[in-house]
This record gives C-alpha cells, sequence and structure tokens, in this order.
C-alpha cells in the first residue's frame, strides 16, 4: 500500500512536470511584443504595472532569450520559482496570484460544495427509481429528462434561468454576489449571498444531475442482476430491503469514488456559470485574466487546475481501495 | 408480437466480426447436417442484428430525426432560404442625403446643402415574412446565422472527433499490442493530457492565437484542431483496453500462427472488434464537440461576430436589455444546440444497446 502509493506520488510528480512544459510552450510561443502591448493596454485601462514587475515577470519566464538554450533556463527558473509557490504578481490584479487564486476560490468553492450536495441527494434517489422500474414510464421519463439535462449547454441554460428568474418573474437579483446599495452585516449578509447564488448554484445543480443520474441508475442495474440480490429475494427479504441494504450500499462504491475524484473541482471554479451570473469566482477572474492578457495569473491558473486534478486522480484510486475491500492495490 | 414471431426460431448470432465466407462455410456445414434444421432457423448477420435493435428503440429513431431535420435545415436551409446572407446587414431604413443647390441670384452655386437622415441598421427587427426570426442588434438575419453557424458546428464537430479517434486508435493499438515500454510511454502521455484543464488551456490557446495574428474566422478551426490533439487519451484507453483483452484469444493465436504482419493483425483483426465501442463513443463525443465549440464562441476565442455561430449568437444575450426582450435572438441557436447534442446522445444510447452482445432483446 505505502509502496503503491509512493510509485503513484512519483507518477503525479511526472505529470505535472509535462503539464508546465507543455502550459510554457505555449506561453513562450507568444510574441513578446503581444505581451507589452497588452500590459500596455492594461495601464491605459487604469491598472499600474511598473517597470519593474515586467522586468520581473520577463526574467521569471526567461522571456528575454530567445535561443533554445534561454528556453530551457527560462522554464527551468520559473519551475524553481513555482516549487516554492511563487507564482508571480498578477498583472491585472496587482497582488500575487496566489492570493487571487485564494481570496477569490471562496465563491466558487460554495457554489460548487452546495450545488454537489444537491447533486447527489436529486441524483441518486432519482437513479434507483428509473433503475428499479426499468423499462417503465418512470424510467423513460426520467431517462428523457437527464437527457435533456446533458444536452443543455451551461451558457444557454444559465441565461434562460436568469430570464426567468431574476428578470421576468424578478424573485432574484440577475448578477454579482451582494446588493451594492445595501449596507449589510452578520446574517442577513449570508441572506444575501444565498439569494445572489441561488439561480447559479440552480444552474449547475440542473445540468450535472444528469450525469449522476445516469451513473447511478448504470450501477444500480448491475448489481440487481448479481447472484446476491437473488439470493436476497429467495431470502424473502422484503423488496425495500433488498433495495435500499443489500442494492444500494455496493451502488455506493462507484458513487463515494467518483466523489473524491469531484473534490477538486469545488475549488477549480465554473468558468461560463460565474461569468453569467458575473460572480466575483476564480472561473470568472481567470477568464477576465486570459482576455486581458495577464500571464503570470494564466500560469497560475493552469498549474493550479492541473495539480487539482492529479490530485482528483490520485484520491479516487485510493478511495477505491478504502471503500471496497476486494480492491487490493499493487503496482 | 415479437415474441410470437420468434418463437419457433432459432437466431444464429455471431459476436466476433468473422468474414462472410466463414460464416457462409458455417451456414453450408448447417445445412449439410440437417436439411430440416433450415426451415427453423433464421440466420441474421450481426449488422442486420444491430439494426434491428437499433430501430426498435424509440428513442433512437427520434434521435435520428432530430439530427436529420437539423443536417437538413443547416445545408439546405442556406440553399432555399436566399434572401439574406448571414452577414449581410440590413439598411432597410439605409442613410439618406437629400441634397439642395443654395444658389444666388445669378444662378451661381453658393454651396451645397446636404441633409443627411441618419437611419440605424435594421436592428431587433420582430419577425415577419422578411426576417423570419427576427434580426439581431447589428441588423443581421438571424435565420441566415441560425443556418449558417450550424454548418459550421456540425462540420467542425465532425472533424474534431474524426481526429480524436483516428490518433486514439493509432495510439490506444500501439499501446495494447506491443505493451512495454512503448504501452508505458503513451500511457504516460495519456496520463498528462488528461490532467491538462481543458478549457482554460483553450483559452491560452485562443489568446496564442490572437497574439500571433491568425484571422478571426479560422480561429476555432485551429482551437478545435488543438482541442483533437489533447483529447485522444480517452480513445486511446478503450482501444488500449480493449486490445488488451482480445490480445489473448484463440483467433489471435491463429493469426499469429498464420503469420500475419502487425499492421494486419492490429488494424483487420483487433480494430474491427474495438469498432463498436468506439462507434458509440465517437457518436456521444459529437455531442460534447457541438458543446465545447459552441463554448469557445460563446467566451468569444472564436470568430469575431461577423461570422456566425451558435456560441457567439447566444452570447448577445450577455446585455440585461436583449436577454429580456429579444428571445428570438438567443433562443434559436441554444434550441438548435440541444437538439443536436440530444440527437448525437439519443442515437449514441441507441447504438450502445443494439451493438452489445451481451443484450439479447
Amino acid at each position: 500500500m505505502i509502496k503503491y502509493i509512493l510509485k503513484r506520488l512519483g507518477l503525479t510528480v511526472l505529470i505535472l512536470l509535462g503539464v508546465s512544459l507543455i502550459i510554457y510552450v505555449l506561453i513562450r510561443l507568444m510574441p513578446v511584443d503581444f505581451i507589452e502591448k497588452k500590459i500596455a493596454e492594461m495601464n491605459q485601462g487604469g491598472a499600474t504595472i511598473d517597470q519593474a514587475t515586467i522586468d520581473n515577470m520577463k526574467s521569471m519566464y526567461g522571456l528575454t532569450d530567445d535561443t533554445f538554450l534561454g528556453v530551457l533556463k527560462g522554464y527551468w527558473s520559473w519551475l524553481t520559482k513555482l516549487v516554492q509557490f511563487d507564482f508571480g504578481t498578477s498583472f491585472k490584479y496587482g497582488v500575487p496570484v496566489i492570493d487571487v487564486i485564494k481570496d477569490s476560490m471562496g465563491v466558487s468553492f460554495a457554489v460548487a460544495l452546495i450545488a454537489t450536495i444537491f447533486e447527489f441527494l436529486i441524483a441518486i434517489p432519482l437513479g434507483i427509481t428509473a433503475a428499479t422500474h426499468q423499462y417503465s414510464i418512470r424510467d423513460y421519463v426520467v431517462t428523457v429528462l437527464v437527457m435533456i439535462g446533458i444536452s443543455l449547454p451551461s451558457f444557454f441554460f444559465g441565461q434562460v434561468l436568469k430570464d426567468l428568474f431574476a428578470m421576468k418573474l424578478g424573485w432574484f437579483p440577475n448578477s454579482g454576489l451582494t446588493d451594492a446599495t445595501k449596507d449589510l452585516t452578520g446574517f442577513a449578509k449570508l441572506i444575501d449571498y444565498v439569494w445572489h447564488m441561488f439561480v447559479p448554484i440552480l444552474t449547475v445543480v440542473i445540468l450535472s444531475i444528469g450525469g449522476r443520474m445516469r451513473m447511478t441508475r448504470t450501477e444500480m442495474l448491475e448489481v440487481m442482476n448479481s447472484d446476491y440480490i437473488r439470493t436476497a429475494r429467495a431470502k424473502g427479504l422484503s423488496e425495500r430491503k433488498v433495495i435500499y441494504k443489500h442494492a444500494f450500499r455496493n451502488t455506493l462504491i462507484p458513487l463515494v469514488t467518483s466523489l473524491a475524484g469531484l473534490l477538486p473541482s469545488l475549488f477549480s471554479g465554473a468558468i461560463i456559470t460565474e461569468q453569467i451570473f458575473d460572480l466575483p469566482g476564480i472561473g470568472n477572474l481567470a477568464f477576465q485574466a486570459m482576455d486581458a492578457g495577464d500571464i503570470p495569473f494564466i500560469m497560475g491558473y493552469n498549474m493550479f487546475l492541473a495539480l487539482l486534478s492529479v490530485m482528483g486522480v490520485l484520491l479516487a484510486d485510493l478511495m477505491y481501495a478504502v471503500v471496497d475491500p476486494r480492491v487490493k492495490l499493487t503496482d | 408480437m415479437e415474441n410470437l414471431e420468434n418463437k419457433n426460431e432459432v437466431i444464429v448470432e455471431e459476436n466476433q466480426v468473422l468474414p462472410t465466407e466463414e460464416v457462409e462455410q458455417n451456414v453450408s456445414e448447417i445445412k449439410q447436417a440437417d436439411d430440416s434444421i433450415e426451415k427453423n432457423v433464421r440466420l441474421m448477420s450481426p449488422g442486420r442484428m444491430v439494426m434491428r435493435r437499433f430501430f426498435r428503440s424509440k428513442l433512437s429513431i427520434v434521435g435520428l430525426v432530430m439530427l436529420i431535420s437539423l443536417f437538413l435545415f443547416c445545408f439546405l436551409g442556406p440553399v432555399c432560404y436566399t434572401s439574406w446572407e448571414s452577414n449581410e446587414i440590413d439598411y432597410s431604413d439605409r442613410v439618406e442625403y437629400a441634397t439642395t443647390e443654395i444658389k444666388d441670384a445669378d444662378g451661381n452655386v453658393l454651396f451645397t446643402q446636404v441633409i443627411e437622415t441618419v437611419k440605424r441598421p435594421n436592428s431587433f427587427a420582430k419577425p415577419s415574412l422578411e426576417h423570419p426570426l427576427g434580426t439581431d442588434g447589428q441588423g443581421w438575419d438571424n435565420l441566415a446565422r441560425l443556418m449558417e453557424g450550424g454548418k459550421v458546428s456540425l462540420a467542425i464537430s465532425f472533424i474534431t472527433v474524426f481526429i480524436v479517434t483516428i490518433l486514439g486508435i493509432i495510439f490506444g493499438g500501439l499501446a495494447g499490442y506491443f505493451g512495454g515500454v512503448i504501452d508505458n510511454i503513451i500511457m504516460r502521455i495519456c496520463d498528462i493530457l488528461m490532467c491538462l484543464p481543458g478549457f482554460p488551456i483553450l483559452l491560452v490557446v485562443g489568446t496564442l492565437l490572437e497574439s500571433m495574428g491568425v484571422a478571426s474566422q479560422f480561429r476555432i478551426y485551429y482551437l478545435m484542431g488543438f482541442l483533437s490533439l489533447i483529447s485522444w487519451p480517452g480513445v486511446a484507453r478503450l482501444v488500449r483496453g480493449q486490445i488488451l483483452s482480445l490480445r489473448e484469444q484463440e483467433y489471435m493465436v491463429a493469426a499469429e500462427a498464420m503469420g500475419y504482419s502487425t499492421a494486419r493483425k492490429i488494424f483487420k483483426h483487433l480494430i474491427p472488434n474495438v469498432m463498436p465501442q468506439l462507434i458509440v463513443n465517437m457518436t456521444l463525443s459529437l455531442g460534447s464537440m457541438i458543446l465545447y465549440e459552441a463554448s469557445l464562441s460563446f467566451l468569444g476565442l472564436g470568430a469575431t461576430a461577423e461570422f456566425a455561430a451558435w456560441g457567439t449568437m447566444i452570447n448577445q444575450a450577455n446585455d440585461l436589455n436583449v436577454l429580456q426582450n429579444y428571445f428570438n435572438v438567443w433562443g434559436p441557436p441554444g434550441i438548435c444546440i440541444v437538439i443536436a447534442v440530444l440527437g448525437f446522445n439519443f442515437i449514441g444510447d441507441g447504438l450502445r444497446d443494439a451493438l452489445d452482445p451481451k443484450a439479447r432483446r
């Protein structure tokens, strides 16, 4: 087990190296004068990026030297800064990249966490009924609804919900996280946050239920066909007990595993949803930064995401062994 | 009904894809063995079995109808609906100049007075006979743009899925067949590519394309090309897994004994057996590619507004005025995307059930 984890960690380092190399090459392909032009644009737009920051950035990425050796050197210097968690200073926001990520992660995390909880609460019972009543009308209705959920593009569905709830009905605010006209504190502020986040969360929940439900249904169907379910029925157990005590518990294995894999996505932010509802989450900030050509932030954000997804894969694999005693981790 | 029909028949089904000669040989053997069995056995080719199972599911027929009508709309539509080009601005109330020459008593022209009547393009026109879906903020005809955008969207997603599948087959096939060091290297590359953050990386590539001065209407092609370069690992893993298990089958030992070349073994004997899963995978990823393309153009990474795309059309709803009052601008492209993705998903699901050799319905 320990040996396996160590080996996996080694692999993780390798993967991160590969990812960083690809991201670095992409950034290096940009002409330097383009970056300078973008910086000038940002300065015109009100940002204050002094020459020292620019020089600092240039030396950090080795942008001054275009020979092969220079590129290698640049990559190395960037990498050594990276392992010290120094992502540089964001041009657009004027503070270290890691602080921007830290500050904006809260909103994204709140939205993703609440959405994930509701997703599981709604999708699992629906998946179970669809599986236990396979080929019934209930199954078909649920399946079609799920398919529609999978097929809806987030940017379109988000707009529809915004139009309906915020504009037509006027129940919820159309964008932002707080009401700027009011000065709220304490509990009232929290309520205001929730009120603002309701429609974005609803969007995410409806769009993600489909996949989860389909997964539950497939797993449940597979379990329901296994021998021990037949045995349980033969013992004369009530159908309720068969489903919830014998079948559902075994369906939980892949669900819990996928939960571990989902953990990183809680922190990564939803670019499109946050953009539509103008939430100050990490996804929205990243999009704006990329639009403005904020190189340090782009690099930092991408590496942050890569780190998260590597961790997700690792966690899911380990979780699999924890949840299912039949799985033994060997190399 | 179906059960009654099949009551006295035995359906002979071949799970592996066998050459037709072999099947025919089997048939003749059966015929020789027992003549009377001919009346009771109905032989069905695997292809026909799949077709039959596919068309038995209502959802797959619905999906097929949806897609066919969408294709007709996008590719035949522009042929029939020619009154507006997708990037032709309706200046039905164009700027008009009225010139009057002011003369003195002798008839000499003192100066020319120009009265300019500035009328904006016919923007946000309500749906009418002239513009069946109205016009958008720029005075572009929505219906024409819808067709043009669909054409690009569908074509791009097909190309992308095709490239992804080819790359996946090549790398997955090599990894699965040779194993060892090659397998290890390819799988590590897969690991790396799978951990690349998809969307943000595309945003970076979008900026990169901008910096290199790629014309905006071609950017989406480059972006989707890049997407296909980083998204083959899924297919490669599928192919590799299948080949690893197929490699141990007897017919592969037979192929080995026959002394076939490696290429023949991989592409003639292994890949055709992975095809069913691949086809399902391709159909389902067609839907997700359409979503990807639309999301990219929604974020403004693709072409500028002048070149129609479904995503760009929906992007106009970011303006609250458009969102609230002009559903005819941003609604239809959204519905088209849903129809396309839903259609591909329905067909993919139907194919999955139909191609599954374990299912005997």
